[in-house]
């Protein structure tokens, strides 16, 4: 039984779909409507508002506090500057992905975590001996994300300071209807975004006055649905559907390194032990047997499948999350799609694969499992580079 | 900088027998010991004016005679004798005498029960043919679990070596030998025994330091490995097995520093590199072999952030809850048990009954420590006059249960009312010893921890449970290696446990040159 | 006058009837001979009072093998089992504890106690999953032979030992500390919180004369994380219409399959002749005879009581002696006015649904240990308790409730004897009563009718040789090979012809089914009938 967010008045005044889901133990919109399209196009053109509250949120303080977090995450956190956020992972000691999420340094020996699953514990088990505390502030903390290319002048309007002036990856004190409030350009659509944190007892102000500002830019409350579009297009992962958690995984092949998730820009062999660093030497070393791809499925091919049982295409209109077999051109597995979408703005029929390494080059072809008229076939697909969609402006 | 081959942390009997055996083989050994002497839980103490008492571990008779030998230790001092007799004695004058000699004890025995003394010769002709499967498992290193599937010919051989010796007891006896580790002492004396007193005071011996008592399952284990261990008694008790231990050490030429506290052990790159005394000072050693319990040498002298996560968490999990107090009286004249007038008893163990014995245990699961504990008493003057001023007598005494984390924390007035108790204890056996206590130390298991630098007070580093004998103190660490490069344990903590036998010494310091030479 | 069975079957307890359908199944003449007259043995559904219809004994269904319903078509015979929703641990202060299905739930509510502990949850229940495959290798087949050389046996040896093996060297440390650790110990290598330990540790001690801090005792938790295994998921549940439902299903089985069972039909004797069972004779002098002989009766029983122990060697006979029954436990039966409104979460609602433990600290059950150590009963003892009418309402009559109360500690051997208990047997239900009442006030009032049932009565009642619930104590040195005596631990006897198939062979206790299928299938296999 799922509890409330501080924004649970307000998104059931709106969410006439009463569509939600289970986020974290929180109830979270799906999507306000009984389709998800009009949130999308507000995120690609617009702007869109979505209720991130069931992140889970952990304060780090203390002298050992920087030292500390080197050890946790496998990106070298001593490069983190004061109002800066990093997208991070750790791993266990065998190098195998736990979780992915962001470490901000909101001041020299102040940091706050945010991680898809719950890592108190994680956090405290790997501290002994550190002059560190850890806190779990998740359900201190409120938090709204801001997607879309008008969403810098909505908060532009409705901020206090600098807004305009924030860089990518970077965060920033402010005041929001006279509310306190942290403003980080971050998100989870690949596009033009912020999101602001805030105490929960003001939230619906914070709330209200954004809402308020965003009429006059087109913004639209959206759900989880509609991010699901963007994180696909964005070729963002998501813990639980493209990966598993190392602590929950009853057998080890369902565990991944941050190597074989397309992660490995992060990992920084040369700074400090951080945990799982040997393993991940070797995996560098020895190259790793598997890798998260992206995938654009040949749409000729599944028009034709279709159209020999006298069908126009049926494709999911929103994003799957049900993992689908992928093979060779002569049958063999060799790996499996995790999630996917169609995407609106590019026309295609994407998704992420885990494949054999020998599969992943970028424009090897595969074939995808499409099922047509309950019957299993498969049609070509195409390995690419991820993000399939990736905006000037989500930097700039 | 000085630097040695390898550095042995504690000068325990332990720690003193790897280094022995360590420069015997020509390696540079120092070893490191925080108090003023050498000895750990083995070291003799004037603890008033003329009073000496025999170290916390009283009993020497589980040596290794195997170790002894091939230190030859008779060449520095060591001289092994019948172990001494045990009078176990409870609250009726009645006694009974466990000599070395089985035909001697069933007489004894007989004087209470005719049957029970048939049965004493049942059981140790059971104990013997037991024996035989326990007591190689004592002089070897476990075998390699881990490897097991790759087929490790040594670990192989030494599973294949058990599988015949166990093979040779017959089906029924084979069962037997699984049937009995997992019981309770009690359950497993009352199928023996009908005599309280009997039942009891053997039982008493398998609940030593553990977090246990009679009717906790697991400890019929305490009692075979005890009764499997039992060999010769040294002369002039623990005192002399450290005294010949450093004697030996310092003849092979190894260095030892007292007063010398390791703060921490140095890791660099996954590998220990040497040790940093608690004065600041610095040691290079190629190996660091750790004599300590597992707890101190992983949570506290390992630096953080250093260990893999799990095994930390592992480490963390080793339970060394200490139960055992130390007492040690003076007295102005000699002890005399009212089941044995007119004798000197060296050593006598109290408890009438199984119950007495697991009411003794239950004070400990409540933080508490027992009003009635029960004693294991050493009167080491008996054989060893220079322990005592003649006419007199200094009485050591292992008193169980009393725990390390005491509800409200030991403080002095605790510390005294124990002591009380046990002195009232005492009395009841030994009637006018009371009177006669000129000067009293009470050590609890808090002073343990902390004089002799043992987790919990711990007084077999990991407590001897049926995991943590077969599996001792890790998986990762059961064959003295560490995930530490070139750290290696050495002490109580791993296999064969706790007691004065210098095995895990022994078997440490063979895994360290093993590794050497390949 | 004597007829002729194929098999003659002592006992229509669960384990019999199971049996009993397996080998008529297999077209055999079978007659189960049952001394009660009803069938179930300690499974069994009773109207004690009008309308009121009690799981007087057994009260939950645990781990009944899925493929013996489906072996059995025990649902088609009327078998059904409904999940026990959730488990609620009542304080005297604060909101108590509920586990429930929802593993968000469940982490919001311990985190209350330990955040630590909420967070662990799922790692500490991966690792039991990972070890019920191992449990589900042993309960689901005869033990292993150890010292027999025969290559089948050491094939099967090595095969359990390769299964270990291929877990990996972690797991297999984690296995030997979970049959040698106590629940307390084991549990507290992941949680912290008294709360949460209290509960979880309760399920290593039922049926055992043992202490949750006692060694030994963390075994049983696996048994929780079997269901995922076994594709029973949820498989702890009522058995609509009470526990007897279940052996009804199963003697509705076999009586299909041509199975005769007989009630009120005690034997007094196993027919012995030239170290054969040859049948058995009831109290009443009635001869039946048969090729093959099964007690689903405890060892003593049928070894001393009903075969007479001239007829083994003395070394078969000490083990039996020898072998630990200690029963610990008693049962509080209440029919109920209206529901208990629990002072910690009052009301009706889903926490009442599952099993209530009482059970509110480690010092609280280690005490209740102590004093049955000695030979008293827990002054405050620790209850389960359940109420299959909120699930199931056809056990009570419209808006009333029958409520099962499990008890422990009730040593069968009192400081004062075990035949002080029916002179202390209503001191004994009040002390219950009373203790369940500090958490739900009113609930005296409330009572219609009360049932008690101690240690000697489930002997005298029922058959269980010192009231132990699992016809022998579940200790490590009384299971797999060693059950019920070293090297007969393959449901044969020293008498020929003469055949286990009780909880007091293996695997022992619970509403498994697995002691009477595995008797009968070896049975079969041996051509012996």
């Amino acid at each position: 039984m799922p509890i409330a967010t501080p924004f649970h008045s307000r998104t059931l005044e709106r969410c006439t779909s009463l569509l939600y889901k289970d986020w974290g133990g929180y109830y979270a919109v799906r999507s306000y409507d009984t389709t998800h399209e009009r949130e999308y196009f507000a995120f690609r053109h617009a702007c869109g508002l979505i209720d991130v509250t069931p992140l889970y949120k952990y304060d780090v303080r203390g002298a050992d506090a920087a030292r500390y977090l080197a050890r946790i995450m496998v990106r070298d956190i001593g490069k983190l500057k004061h109002k800066q956020v990093m997208y991070v992972c750790w791993c266990d000691d065998h190098g195998m992905m736990i979780d992915d999420g962001t470490v901000s340094r909101l001041d020299e020996d102040y940091f706050r975590v945010t991680s898809s699953e719950p890592a108190w514990h994680w956090l405290v088990r790997t501290s002994r001996g550190m002059q560190v505390t850890i806190e779990d502030v998740s359900d201190r903390y409120a938090a709204l994300s801001i997607q879309g290319p008008t969403s810098r002048d909505v908060l532009d309007a409705v901020c206090g300071g600098d807004i305009r002036g924030l860089k990518f990856f970077r965060l920033e004190n402010s005041r929001i209807d006279s509310v306190d409030v942290t403003v980080s350009r971050t998100g989870y659509t690949g596009d033009l975004g912020y999101e602001v944190w805030m105490a929960n007892e003001h939230a619906l102000r914070v709330f209200d006055a954004i809402v308020d500002a965003g009429r006059a830019w087109g913004l639209e409350l959206a759900g989880l649905d509609a991010m699901d579009v963007t994180r696909m297009e964005a070729g963002f992962i998501l813990n639980g559907v493209d990966y598993y958690s190392a602590l929950r995984c009853l057998i080890p092949s369902r565990k991944s390194t941050p190597y074989e998730l397309g992660l490995g820009w992060m990992v920084n062999l040369k700074h400090e032990p951080f945990i799982g660093r040997d393993a991940l030497i070797r995996e560098n070393h020895v190259g790793s047997t598997r890798k998260l791809v992206g995938l654009e499925v040949d749409w000729d091919e599944t028009e034709a499948l279709f159209r020999a049982h006298q069908l126009p295409p049926e494709v999911h209109s929103g994003g799957w999350r049900d993992p689908r077999p992928v093979y060779d051109t002569r049958g063999a597995f060799i790996g499996q799609a995790t999630s996917g979408a169609w995407s609106p703005i590019l026309k295609k029929n994407l998704a992420l694969a885990t494949l054999k390494a020998e599969h992943a080059q970028p424009g090897s072809t595969v074939r995808f499992e499409v099922t047509v008229e309950y019957e299993r076939r498969t049609v070509k697909a195409t390995v690419v580079d991820t993000p399939f969609f990736n905006p000037e402006r989500k930097r700039t | 900088m000085a630097r040695y081959d390898v550095v042995v942390i504690g000068g325990g009997h332990n720690g003193l027998t790897a280094a022995c055996i360590l420069a015997k083989a020509g390696r540079s050994v120092a070893v490191f010991e925080r108090a003023p002497a050498v000895g750990g839980l083995c070291t003799p103490r004037e603890f008033h004016p003329g009073y000496h008492e025999p170290g916390v571990l009283h009993d020497t008779a589980q040596i290794r005679v195997e170790v002894a030998e091939a230190l030859h230790l008779d060449q520095h001092g060591l001289d092994l004798a019948a172990p001494v007799s045990v009078l176990l004695t409870g609250a009726s004058a009645t006694g009974i005498t466990i000599h070395a000699s089985d035909d001697a004890t069933a007489a004894d025995i007989a004087r209470v029960s005719a049957r029970d003394a048939d049965r004493w010769r049942e059981y140790r002709a059971f104990v013997g043919r037991m024996r035989k499967v326990v007591e190689p498992l004592l002089n070897e290193a476990p075998p390699d679990i881990s490897a097991l599937g790759s087929l490790h010919a040594g670990s192989l051989g030494l599973l294949l070596k058990s599988a015949v010796s166990f093979q040779r007891l017959g089906r029924r006896e084979m069962a037997e030998m699984l049937r009995v580790p997992p019981m309770c002492v009690a359950d497993w004396m009352n199928e023996w025994f009908e005599t309280e007193l009997l039942k009891a005071g053997l039982a008493h011996g398998a609940v030593i330091g553990l977090w246990a008592g009679p009717w906790s399952p697991g400890t019929a284990t305490n009692l075979l490995l005890a009764d499997c261990t039992t060999t010769r008694s040294i002369k002039g008790g623990a005192g002399a097995l450290s005294a010949a231990l450093e004697r030996a050490a310092r003849h092979h030429g190894v260095e030892i520093r007292t007063g010398a506290e390791v703060a921490s052990i140095r890791v660099d790159g996954g590998n220990a590199t040497g040790v940093v005394l608690a004065s600041g000072e610095t040691i290079d050693a190629g190996i660091v072999a750790a004599a300590c319990d597992p707890r101190r040498t992983f949570l506290d002298l390992i630096p953080p952030a250093t260990l893999p996560v799990a095994f930390e968490h592992r480490a963390g999990v080793i339970r060394s809850r200490g139960t055992t107090a130390k007492v040690n009286l003076a007295l102005s004249r000699r002890l005399e048990f009212a089941a044995r007038p007119g004798e000197r008893v060296e050593r006598a163990r109290t408890a009438s009954t199984l119950d007495d014995l697991e009411r003794a245990f239950d004070a400990v699961k409540y933080g508490r420590f027992s009003d009635h504990p029960v004693l294991d008493i050493h009167a080491p003057a008996v054989s060893t006059a220079a322990m005592a001023p003649d006419g007199t007598d200094v009485v050591s005494m292992m008193v169980h249960f009393a725990p390390h984390a005491l509800v409200g924390g030991w403080d002095d007035a605790a510390r005294e009312r124990l002591g009380d108790a046990v002195v009232d204890e005492l009395e009841r056996v030994a009637p006018g010893a009371k009177a006669a206590v000129v000067a009293r130390e009470v050590l609890t298991p808090a002073d343990i921890a902390d004089r002799h630098g043992v987790t919990g007070g711990q007084i077999h580093h990991v407590e001897h449970a049926l995991d943590q004998l077969a599996i001792r103190p890790t998986l990762d660490t059961m064959r003295y290696a560490t995930p530490v490069g070139n750290l290696y344990l050495c002490g109580s903590g791993s296999h064969p446990g706790g007691g004065a036998t210098c095995a895990p010494g022994a078997l440490g310091a063979a895994a360290i040159l093993a590794r050497r030479s390949r | 006058m004597a007829r002729r069975y194929d098999a003659i079957i002592i006992g229509a307890g669960h384990n019999g009837l199971v049996a009993a359908a397996y080998l008529a199944r297999a077209g055999r003449r079978v007659l189960v001979l049952e001394k009660r007259h009803v069938v179930g043995g300690a499974a069994v559904t009773e109207e004690l009072y009008p309308g009121f219809h009690f799981s007087v004994c057994s009260y939950v269904v645990s781990l009944f093998r899925p493929h013996i319903i489906r072996e059995l078509n025990l649902t088609k015979h009327g078998m059904q089992l409904i999940p026990l929703e959730c488990s609620f641990t009542p304080h005297l202060e604060g909101p108590g504890l509920v586990r429930w299905p929802d593993p968000q739930r469940t982490r919001r509510e311990v985190s209350h106690f330990s955040r630590k502990d909420a967070e662990i949850y799922p790692e500490f229940s991966l690792a039991m999953t990972k070890m019920g495959f191992f449990v589900k290798e042993i309960i689901d087949s005869p033990p292993p032979d150890i010292g027999s050389l025969r290559p089948a046996e050491l094939s099967r040896l090595a095969g359990l030992f390769g299964h270990l093996r291929d877990l990996g060297p972690q797991m297999m440390e984690l296995h030997a500390q979970l049959l040698t650790m106590s629940a307390v110990d084991f549990l507290k290598m992941w949680f912290e919180s008294d709360a949460l330990l209290a509960p979880m540790s309760c399920s290593g001690i039922i049926g055992t004369f043992l202490g949750v801090h006692s060694p030994g005792t963390a075994y049983v938790l696996l048994h929780h994380y079997m269901g995922e295994i076994d594709g029973a998921f949820r498989s702890w549940g009522f058995s609509k219409g009470g526990t007897g439902g279940l052996s009804i299903a199963i003697a509705n089985a076999a009586q299909a399959y041509g199975a005769e069972i007989k009630l009120s039909a005690p034997v007094s004797r196993v027919i012995v002749k030239g170290g054969r069972a040859k049948g058995v004779v009831l109290d009443n002098g009635d001869e039946y005879d048969a090729d093959v002989v099964i007690s689903n009766a405890d060892p003593r029983r049928t070894f001393i009581a009903m075969v007479g122990e001239q007829h083994f060697d003395a070394d078969f006979v000490s083990q039996v002696r020898r072998y630990k029954f200690r029963g610990s436990s008693g049962k509080v039966n209440l029919a109920l006015d209206r529901l208990p409104n629990f002072t910690c979460r009052p009301g009706a609602g889903p926490h009442l649904q599952g099993d209530i433990a009482v059970a509110p600290s480690l010092e609280y059950l280690e005490r209740a240990y102590d004093e049955a150590k000695y030979g008293e009963f827990s002054r405050r003892p620790y209850l389960n308790v359940v109420i299959p009418s909120l699930v199931d309402p056809g056990v009570a009559p419209p808006g009333k409730h029958v409520m099962s109360i499990f008890v422990q500690y009730a040593p069968y051997k009192l400081a004062g004897g075990a035949d002080t208990w029916p002179s202390r047997r209503e001191e004994f239900g009040d002390t219950v009563v009373d203790t369940l009442a500090e958490y739900c006030p009113g609930l005296k009032e409330s009572i219609l009718y009360r049932q008690v049932l101690t240690p000697w009565d489930l002997e005298h009642e029922i058959g269980l040789t010192e009231g132990n619930i699992f016809q022998g104590e579940l200790s490590l040195e009384q299971l797999l090979f060693l059950r019920p005596a070293a090297g007969w631990a393959r449901y044969r006897t020293p008498v020929k012809n003469l055949w286990l198939c009780g909880s007091g062979a293996h695997p022992g206790g619970g509403i498994m089914g697995s002691p009477g299928e595995l008797c009968a299938k070896a049975l079969l296999e041996s051509k012996e009938v």
